[in-house]
């Protein structure tokens, strides 16, 4: 089973107001996750997006699609990296668990869908 | 044999291989398939059984043998018939000669290779285009290889590669030096694709990217190939003291966490000294040569910051007047921001926020966050902690590389933690 483990932009806001050592720890905390996952052949891809600010976002208008500058949802509510694990929702939880310990602000976790069909049994 | 060793031989051999072919029967795109299948059925017998005694010959007569059957199997049966005539009059003694006009050997080897960069790093392709295919056809390495390099599914880059070689078959190129007149120009698009090359490995060497292949090694081994096949052009000796007195800084470019040192702060006794040593002699042999090109001038500021023995010691006079030779030959956005910081350390930070205050509109908004990060550094020399940081922030919400954001985060925090400082 594959598990999406979301983080969002109020991370990289909290980053403006943490001392030096804070953001380290951030980078090396990371660091670790990511070839701690890899080592254990969970990881399946580790994306992270630019800052949301830099977004742009396409609305309709009156049935023509608009560009408008940045995020759809509010920043600190942006999507703004994620991971997906190859792991049940148990290990995905504590993967996410050891990043929310740190940064202090809440992360999803949430399961892929397939494309096989469940069995009839 | 080694595997190790066998690889090291079979790139090598790629394009002297795939450049005999070619010139025997054109069609570019099949003979490069052909080597390919060669190359990667050597990989699997020389380990096992050893060595042959002609390499090259062995891997010609593989892909010619390859190149015969899918012929066969197209199902072209005249076309067929006539490849086999002609490969029959053609190609006989050379596969079995190992003296004779092998690849490789003498002036038509070097021809041939330099053919082959041409047509992989072809006007008419993407300059992500050209980089795949050279790495493949010159650089020998598999579609696998690079698809891991670029980070993208093989299927990816195999499509991407199959698109280049359709691309430079619908071209008409035929697998010939382009005409004397033209050589200048397209050695300029040659030059850029290894650069390129040679960029995407260097900004990437850190982190969670350490298992790709090396492609800033790779970019310096095929530009060494490339001077080797033109040894008179001095951009490409400039550009190769360019790689080596660059690539000469990477065990200090990152620390133990992977954070990024900006230069003023690396170790410089980690700087590799036999590639900083070659890079100096060849950039002193190549200066003066002929036309000074960017890549020489640039070459050359590396130079002076590789003879200073800490980066007090930096020559910044001598550093600014390359950015004025720099932006004499080659002006641009980018080379305004490098000499505005060198001219701050010569004629203190105001005046490089003054240059950073003329560029354009266009400039900023493509730069945004270069620009934003040297303003930055200049109002920390200017002692304004309070705009330097709010400059720190931009640059790094700006930014798409990651450790590059941490690092300005790190600067911006820094600032906070000790205001006025």
């Amino acid at each position: 089973v594959k598990y999406l483990i979301m983080m969002f932009g109020c991370a990289g806001q909290e980053m403006q107001t943490r001392s030096p050592e804070w953001i380290a720890g951030m980078g090396t905390l990371m660091q670790t996750l990511e070839a701690e996952m890899r080592e254990a052949g969970e990881l399946v891809s580790s994306v992270g997006l630019v800052d949301p600010s830099a977004a742009v976002t396409v609305r309709p208008d009156a049935g023509t699609p608009v560009t408008v500058d940045g995020p759809f949802a509010e920043i600190k509510e942006s999507l703004a990296g994620y991971w997906v694990v190859e792991a049940d929702q148990q290990r995905a939880v504590e993967i996410a668990s050891r990043v929310v310990e740190y940064v202090g602000h809440p992360m999803e976790v949430r399961r892929l869908m397939h494309e096989g069909t469940p069995s009839e049994a | 044999v080694t595997p190790g060793r066998v690889e090291d031989l079979l790139r090598e051999l790629a394009p002297q291989v795939l450049g005999a072919l070619a010139r025997r029967h054109g069609q570019f795109d099949q003979c490069e398939d052909a080597v390919q299948e060669a190359l990667l059925a050597a990989a699997v017998q020389w380990p096992a059984e050893g060595l042959p005694r002609n390499p090259a010959a062995w891997l010609t007569t593989v892909a010619q043998r390859s190149l015969v059957d899918h012929r066969r199997s197209d199902g072209a049966r005249r076309r067929r018939e006539e490849a086999l005539a002609a490969l029959e009059v053609r190609t006989g003694p050379a596969a079995a000669d190992p003296g004779g006009d092998g690849p490789g050997h003498g002036a038509s080897g070097t021809d041939d290779t330099l053919t082959l960069f041409f047509l992989c790093c072809h006007p008419s392709l993407p300059p992500r285009s050209q980089l795949a295919l050279t790495l493949r056809a010159v650089g020998g390495l598999t579609t696998a290889e690079i698809a891991a390099a670029f980070l993208v599914p093989p299927g990816t880059m195999a499509r991407r590669i199959h698109r280049a070689k359709q691309g430079i078959r619908d071209a008409g190129t035929t697998f010939t030096l382009p005409a004397p007149a033209d050589r200048a120009a397209r050695l300029d698009v040659v030059r850029q694709a290894l650069y390129l090359m040679f960029n995407e490995g260097y900004t990437a060497s850190s982190g969670a990217a350490l298992q790709r292949p090396d492609l800033t090694a790779e970019a310096i081994r095929l530009t060494r190939l490339l001077r080797r096949a033109a040894p008179q052009d001095g951009e490409t000796g400039g550009l190769l003291a360019l790689m080596l007195l660059t690539d000469a800084r990477r065990a200090a470019r990152t620390d133990a966490h992977g954070a990024i040192v900006p230069l003023a702060d690396q170790r410089r006794d980690l700087w590799d000294r036999d590639d900083v040593a070659e890079g100096l002699a060849l950039l002193h042999r190549t200066l003066g040569a002929g036309p000074v090109g960017p890549f020489q001038v640039q070459a050359a500021i590396a130079a002076v910051h590789a003879e200073a023995t800490d980066a007090a010691a930096t020559d910044w006079p001598q550093i600014l007047a390359l950015y004025d030779v720099l932006t004499h030959v080659a002006p641009g956005p980018l080379v305004t921001l490098s000499r505005a910081v060198a001219l701050a350390m010569v004629h203190g930070p105001r005046a490089g926020l003054a240059v950073v205050g003329t560029l354009d509109d266009a400039a900023r908004t493509a730069h945004t966050h270069r620009v934003a990060a040297v303003r930055a550094h200049l109002l920390e020399l200017a002692g304004d902690a309070d705009g330097a940081r709010r400059a720190y922030l931009t640059a790094a919400r700006r930014t798409a590389s990651l450790p590059e954001q941490r690092y300005l985060r790190m600067r911006a925090a820094a600032l906070r933690a000790a205001p006025g400082g």
